[in-house]
């Protein structure tokens, strides 16, 4: 019924969006509004917003993911491919996603989502569409042997996408999108949580496919990376487009720490290994062997090192989940550790109800279920259930569910990911608030910045 | 030239095509099951025993499958990603469930999620595939398919039909549908495998035949006894986790929306 | 040879174990059912997988033994010669041949149905599934659930963990349990359906199900003789049974 609306779109954009609103089921407000911006190709085009600013939504709109008929009211009109697509509240039309693809391909933030988790080398991922589509084997051999060629990835091709790093999965949904030659890539905070090295790597990839002539929008939280390439900068604040020069680029942090906190190192550490040794049971080789480190009231120490050197196992030790295997390990107050996925703390129905979960009734900690809440800056969402939080108020969710018991050594597994500027403000007050009490503070990340900002001195694994 | 973007409506003749499977997996387990019990073979062991345990094997199983065909290419995407996850939870919580010497067996409480979630046919479908997937792990589960999927599509009618909108409501459908799905696997139990596979429901079963019953109905009383409550703890547990996930999740499954699954727009 | 076994079709493989197993339980002779769990055995072993097959069906077939010998030998109304009484339970010889009979049916179809799951190669299987004409669906069902299940176990230690440091579910007795269960199960299956329904999308973006023609970059090898053993596999499993079963009816 949509198909006389099929216009003869004069422009040369491969894109045009015109948003009115879009309003997901089941809220109450809209998630964005006035929305309009058009895509040519070769262009690259950087849209920045804080975690919940309605960033993953305007992708999903731009991939015909969104709205769900039937669910999300929108008012709207696309223009793609020389079809126009009306949106109207009382009428979303029924999307073919897989037809759509052919011309926008959207990357998520988690890569791994896109992958399809079901093929045994990365070669079979790399042309799971075509295959659905019917292409003949021989075509596909020839296309991945194109692919891997053009975007450098014949080394990955042999291995099992199960396997692959955070940088490699995103290399490799990247080209697996690739292979469809659509005109828009919509990238969702590629660079997040990349090492400088997988930054790098991801980083020629996004240009080569621009070279060819693929206009590329990318989805971040901060325009840094991106200022000196791109063609158009955005700023997503309200569910609304404003050009980034209005917008605040990133908020100012907290200056250098400047030393650790009066006489910490005379004091009795609150946490030491001696030659310690840990592994996990059934493995062959310790993940970590002759570790010395203490870490003193008053000291912030961040861990250090490549993947697979034993940053979390440290951690998990320090919390007493993991027994050494030989060495000496004393930990001298009580720890509270955050772990590096959150959600698998979180079961409640609403944020308030998961933080004083397993207090009892009246006691001191109950008492101060709101007192966190304010400190985290998450009064406003007591009553929300924690999955239904962007990311970054998540990942708080799970400090405050940490923090309410007052834990004198607080451990943190890569604090940083996914948290937003404002986030990562509320992280440094949470940190020296543990220094107040006279406790400390271990860490480990991959964020430099962070590190360099908030560690006293820093522990490297190897 | 370009390709479309929009969806094309489904064939007539793809609808008819699915019914029939339907129905047609419908009829062979009712017929079987009724041929079963109204004639009720005598020797279980020696001359029409063989024939009986595999004829009831392939017409459960045939069953099974032709009810998978005819539902598998209607499932939405989403119902189609759930379904794996369900069946691996049927497998994990029945293990932690095992490991705790707890007398159920909650090995369906993934497909009683999926029937709550995504309607009756994608629970019928979770069903047969569970039964599927877990026979290359342990083959004798291979006939009980048609009882799998009899959960799902249970679950899935109750939850259409607000079994939702009350917690105390669940474990109510739950105790009917484990009256049904007990009476439907127990011929296989009887006539296949000649009894039951673990040592306490061999007692019980044990215990009927020594007061004189036939094994058809030893083996039905012992299902009657164990499979409702089985089935209510299972829909209770299964409700509770549905009410746990958050609005915007649950209400993205079209069955919800569309049936009121949760009561009104989901306001608790 | 053992990599002759590998390289059949996953479809040889299961229409032979459909054969042996029909033709073992319709014959119903106890030396023929040893004769088929002793090959199976010994297949198993020329593929190295004997340890593991034996280990799985053992643990099948114990508690099934056991059960079939309470139902069978203890409570049978059969009138034949009693081995051992202890009080009011018999135990019969008849009862006893029954319930060796059921069971040695059982375990031909435990042991070879065992054997298929541990020589097919799950990634061939999905593939062949793939290629044959049923629904594309069926393949991506298979696979993910295969794929998935260690995924999900990981997850549920990683839980476990974390439910260790908020010092949650110590409860003791029924309610401790029921507390438990629910923190092991609330995050597993909130996180596992919120991330099956972000998967969904980009599956279907990705043309998956395919709606008309589908093809596979991985190759299944098939041969001419191997399409023709199906056939005949399949065929003979029908007729064998009903060429056994059918004088033997009729006499009766």
């Amino acid at each position: 019924m949509d198909m006389e609306h099929r216009a003869r779109a004069g422009t040369t954009a491969a894109l045009h969006l015109r948003l009115g609103s879009f309003r997901y089921s089941e809220a109450h407000s809209d998630a964005l509004r006035e929305i309009e911006m058009e895509f040519s190709p070769g262009s690259l085009t950087v849209i920045a917003g804080d975690s919940g600013s309605g960033k993953s939504t305007l992708g999903g709109v731009l991939a015909g993911m969104l709205p769900r008929p039937g669910a999300d009211q929108c008012e709207g009109t696309v223009t793609l491919a020389g079809q126009r697509i009306d949106y109207s509240p009382e009428l979303s039309p029924r999307i073919d996603i897989a037809g759509w693809a052919r011309h926008v391909g959207l990357l998520p933030q988690d890569a791994g989502l896109y992958l399809s988790r079901i093929r045994q080398t990365v070669a079979e991922e790399l042309v799971f569409a075509r295959e659905n589509e019917g292409m003949p084997r021989e075509e596909m051999t020839e296309l991945i042997s194109e692919l891997s060629t053009r975007l450098s990835l014949e080394h990955l091709l042999e291995r099992d996408p199960a396997k692959l790093s955070g940088g490699q999965e995103r290399l490799v949904a990247l080209a697996a999108l690739s292979a469809a030659k659509p005109s828009i890539i919509v990238l969702d905070e590629p660079l997040a949580g990349l090492d400088s090295k997988a930054t790098a790597t991801v980083t020629a990839m996004i240009t080569r496919l621009r070279a060819a002539g693929t206009a590329l929008v990318v989805l971040t939280r901060t325009t840094e990376a991106w200022e000196a390439e791109a063609d158009a900068l955005w700023t997503l604040a309200d569910g609304t487009l404003l050009p980034a020069s209005e917008g605040t680029g990133t908020a100012a942090l907290p200056s250098k720490r400047r030393r650790p906190s009066i006489a910490a190192a005379s004091a009795e550490p609150l946490l030491a290994f001696a030659g310690v040794q840990l592994g996990y049971k059934g493995a062959s080789a310790p993940v970590i062997s002759n570790l010395d480190l203490e870490v003193h009231a008053g000291e912030c120490v961040g861990l250090a090192g490549a993947n697979g050197t034993g940053k979390t196992t440290l951690l998990k030790a320090a919390a007493g989940l993991l027994k050494p295997a030989s060495g000496k390990m004393r930990v001298a107050a009580d720890a509270g550790m955050l772990l590096q996925n959150p959600s698998d703390q979180l079961f409640e129905r609403t944020v308030a109800r998961e933080i004083a979960f397993g207090l009892p009734k009246k006691s001191i900690q109950r008492a101060r279920v709101p007192l966190v809440l304010e400190q985290l800056g998450l009064e406003s969402y007591a009553q929300t259930h924690p999955y239904e939080l962007p990311a970054s108020a998540r990942r708080l969710v799970a400090l405050a569910t940490v923090l309410v018991r007052e834990p004198r050594l607080l451990l943190l597994d890569e604090p940083t990911e996914a948290m937003d500027s404002a986030g990562l403000q509320i992280l440094h007050e949470v940190i020296d608030s543990v220094f107040e009490r006279g406790g400390a503070v271990l860490f480990s990340s991959h964020d430099e910045r962070f590190i360099s900002r908030t560690a006293h001195r820093v522990h490297q694994l190897s | 030239m370009s390709p479309n973007l929009l969806l094309p409506e489904a064939s007539a003749t793809q609808l008819l095509r699915r019914r029939v499977l339907g129905a047609a997996g419908t009829l062979l387990l009712v017929g079987t099951y009724l041929f079963l019990v109204i004639t009720q073979p005598a020797g279980i062991v020696e001359g029409l025993g063989q024939g009986v345990a595999l004829a009831t094997f392939a017409a459960y199983l045939i069953a099974a499958v032709l009810l998978l065909l005819a539902v598998l290419p209607d499932l939405p995407v989403s119902a189609l990603t759930l379904i794996p996850v369900a069946l691996a939870l049927n497998i994990i919580l029945g293990q932690f469930v095992g490991s705790v010497m707890v007398p159920l067996y909650l090995d369906s409480m993934g497909t009683v999620l999926v029937g709550f979630l995504a309607g009756r046919r994608a629970g019928a479908a979770t069903g047969v595939l569970s039964t599927l997937i877990w026979a290359l792990f342990a083959p004798t589960v291979l006939p009980f398919a048609a009882g799998a999927a009899l959960v799902g599509f249970l679950a899935g009618t109750a939850a259409r039909y607000g079994a939702l909108r009350r917690p105390y409501l669940a474990p109510i459908a739950g105790l009917v549908s484990g009256v049904l799905v007990g009476v439907v696997s127990s011929p296989v139990a009887a006539f296949v495998y000649g009894g039951t596979s673990g040592v306490g429901t061999g007692a019980v079963v044990a215990a009927f035949r020594s007061m004189g019953d036939s094994l058809l109905s030893a083996v039905t009383k012992q299902a009657l006894i164990s499979d409702p409550g089985d089935k209510a703890i299972v829909f209770l547990i299964a409700a509770l986790l549905v009410f746990a996930l958050p609005k915007r999740l649950s209400g993205s499954f079209e069955f919800i929306r569309r049936y009121k699954v949760l009561g009104k727009s989901g306001n608790k | 040879m053992k990599r002759r076994i590998a390289d059949l079709h996953p479809f040889t493989v299961l229409c032979l174990a459909v054969l042996t197993v029909s033709v073992a339980t319709a014959a119903s002779r106890w030396w023929l059912n040893c004769a088929v769990i002793v090959l199976c055995l010994a297949v198993g072993a020329v593929a190295g997988k004997s340890r593991k097959l034996a280990a799985l069906s053992g643990a099948i077939m114990l508690p099934t033994l056991l059960s079939l010998l309470m139902i069978h030998g203890l409570a049978s109304q059969e009138t034949s010669a009693v081995i051992a009484v202890w009080g009011p339970i018999l135990l019969t010889l008849g009862g006893v041949e029954i319930a060796m009979a059921l069971a040695l049916r059982t375990a031909v179809l435990v042991v070879a149905g065992l054997l298929c799951g541990l020589l097919i190669d799950k990634h061939q299987l999905v593939a062949a599934i793939d290629l044959s004409p049923a629904p594309p669906q069926a393949g991506y069902l298979l696979a993910s659930t295969l794929f998935l299940l260690p995924q999900m176990m990981e997850k549920q230690h990683a839980i476990g963990e974390a439910q260790a440091l908020r010092k949650a579910g110590t409860g003791r007795g029924l309610a401790g349990w029921l507390q438990r269960l629910r923190l092991r199960a609330v995050p597993l299956v909130l996180s596992s359906v919120q991330d099956a329904h972000d998967r969904s999308v980009h599956l279907a973006a990705r043309g998956f199900p395919a709606r008309g023609e589908h093809s596979r970059l991985r190759q299944v090898a098939d041969s001419q003789i191997q399409r023709g053993v199906r056939w005949v596999a399949l065929l003979c499993s029908v007729l064998v049974p009903v060429a056994i079963l059918l004088p033997l009816g009729g006499a009766s």
